[in-house]
């Protein structure tokens, strides 16, 4: 069980990185508005400008977090060096993208070296835990999955930020599970780090919320997502990440699957959603508009934007209850 | 928030088959073995692996498409 020295560190982790965020968000949006660095809210009616670039909060607000975290559980220093290291490495990428957008193809293959710390520093156990399989003995070929994982993943969330703290507000939900799944396995040094990023989150969700202050930009979504893919590797719970992740799947996964190659959103002719008069949202009818996770909500009819990130939130709360069903399953297997 | 409900099966859904998948890939795949502790034959065990539970995997994301879409253009044909 937690013990109580170790359940104090980890709530200071939680509220260090929420204050360094709150109080880093709206500064770095005056920055960033001050240098013309700003994105559009495409799905409001005023089609308002907003500055962009903010995810460098959560970053700050992580890295913070990670040191105190250091501190208190200094055994598990090269597991949170190697966490923040992947984290900083997919930020930046998502930094250089935001102001000279990338490919759709280099993207994926530059986050896939985010996961360099991870691989130099051997924070990785080459025997995943599969559900109702127990270990299985990757040794040659795990490592080699490591920057598919961390591209796959970060590019997922990063696909999921398409309204106002859609990709805030689902992570939060995965990190809360992720946290109960790291203290339950009895890794509370795992734990602080998955709660240093809820803090963080929970924060800048603050100011990104319906309506958005502030926009994350590639900067948040490849940092953030990097973080959930080590979280897994270094937790040994890639599957039960896998399950909290369906949403992000979902919405990813049929996006390419429709389009039938890897596309960045302003190449989108055909776009899933459309805004109507009254500032609601309605599905595109058209059949080569990519099926989104936007898309499949509002399939039933149109809604305004809150009600669908309450909708992304929800579906990811369903799927983060399954994860810790999953983590408990795989934990039966082990016994 | 009725209408997310259809999702959140579809969610359940691909979950209990994502169980059954690892159950499938323990009974097919990790039996596989090409023999011996040498380095060569453990790549070529491993690798064999990955490729079969690879293409458990990419079932399960077929399967999961055809639901969706099926939802997807039945629903909004209503």
């Amino acid at each position: 069980m937690l013990d109580s020295l170790s359940g104090t560190s980890i709530a200071i982790v939680f509220a260090v990185a929420a204050i360094v965020t709150l109080v880093a968000t709206p500064t770095i949006g005056r920055v960033t508005k001050a240098h013309g660095i700003i994105g559009r809210d495409v799905h409001k009616l005023s089609k308002v400008e907003l500055p962009e670039m903010c995810g460098l909060a959560i970053l700050l607000g992580l890295t913070t977090g990670v040191a105190l975290s250091i501190l208190f559980f200094p055994d598990a220093g090269k597991e949170a060096v190697a966490f923040i290291g992947t984290v900083l490495i997919a930020g930046a990428i998502g930094f250089v993208d935001d102001l000279h957008p990338l490919g759709a193809r280099i993207k994926p293959v530059l986050t896939a070296g985010a996961a360099l710390p991870i691989l130099l520093l051997r924070t990785y156990d080459p025997i995943p835990i599969v559900p109702l399989l127990g270990p299985v003995r990757l040794t040659v070929v795990y490592p080699l999955l490591i920057p598919i994982a961390i591209a796959v993943t970060s590019n997922a969330v990063n696909m999921m930020d398409v309204m106002n703290g859609a990709m805030a507000g689902t992570v939060s939900v995965i990190c809360g599970a992720t946290t109960v799944i790291m203290l339950a396995s009895g890794r509370p040094e795992l734990a602080a780090l998955s709660i240093g990023l809820l803090g963080a989150l929970l924060a800048f969700y603050y100011f990104n919320r319906f309506p958005a202050k502030v926009l994350g930009g590639d900067t948040g979504s490849l940092a953030v997502g990097s973080a959930l893919a080590a979280l897994a590797i270094l937790g040994q719970v890639e599957t039960a990440m896998i399950v909290a992740l369906i949403p992000h799947i979902m919405n990813a996964f049929y996006g390419l699957a429709s389009v039938g190659r890897l596309y960045e959103r302003r190449e989108i002719r055909q776009r899933p959603v459309r805004l109507l008069e009254d500032g609601r949202l309605e599905a595109s009818a058209e059949r080569n508009a990519p099926i989104t996770l936007t898309r499949l909500i509002l399939a039933s009819g149109p809604l305004t934007e809150k009600e669908i990130v309450r909708g992304m939130i929800l579906l990811t709360l369903v799927s983060s209850v399954l994860s810790v069903l999953t983590f408990w399953v795989t934990a039966v297997g082990r016994i | 928030m009725k209408k997310l409900i259809p999702l959140a099966a579809i969610e359940i859904f691909v979950w209990g088959i994502l169980l059954l998948s690892t159950l499938i890939i323990s009974k097919i795949a990790f039996l596989i073995n090409l023999g011996g502790e040498t380095l060569i034959g453990r790549i070529a065990t491993e690798a064999i692996r990955v490729v079969v539970s690879g293409a458990v995997v990419l079932v399960w994301l077929l399967i999961w498409k055809k639901i969706t879409d099926s939802y997807f253009w039945r629903t909004v044909a209503r």
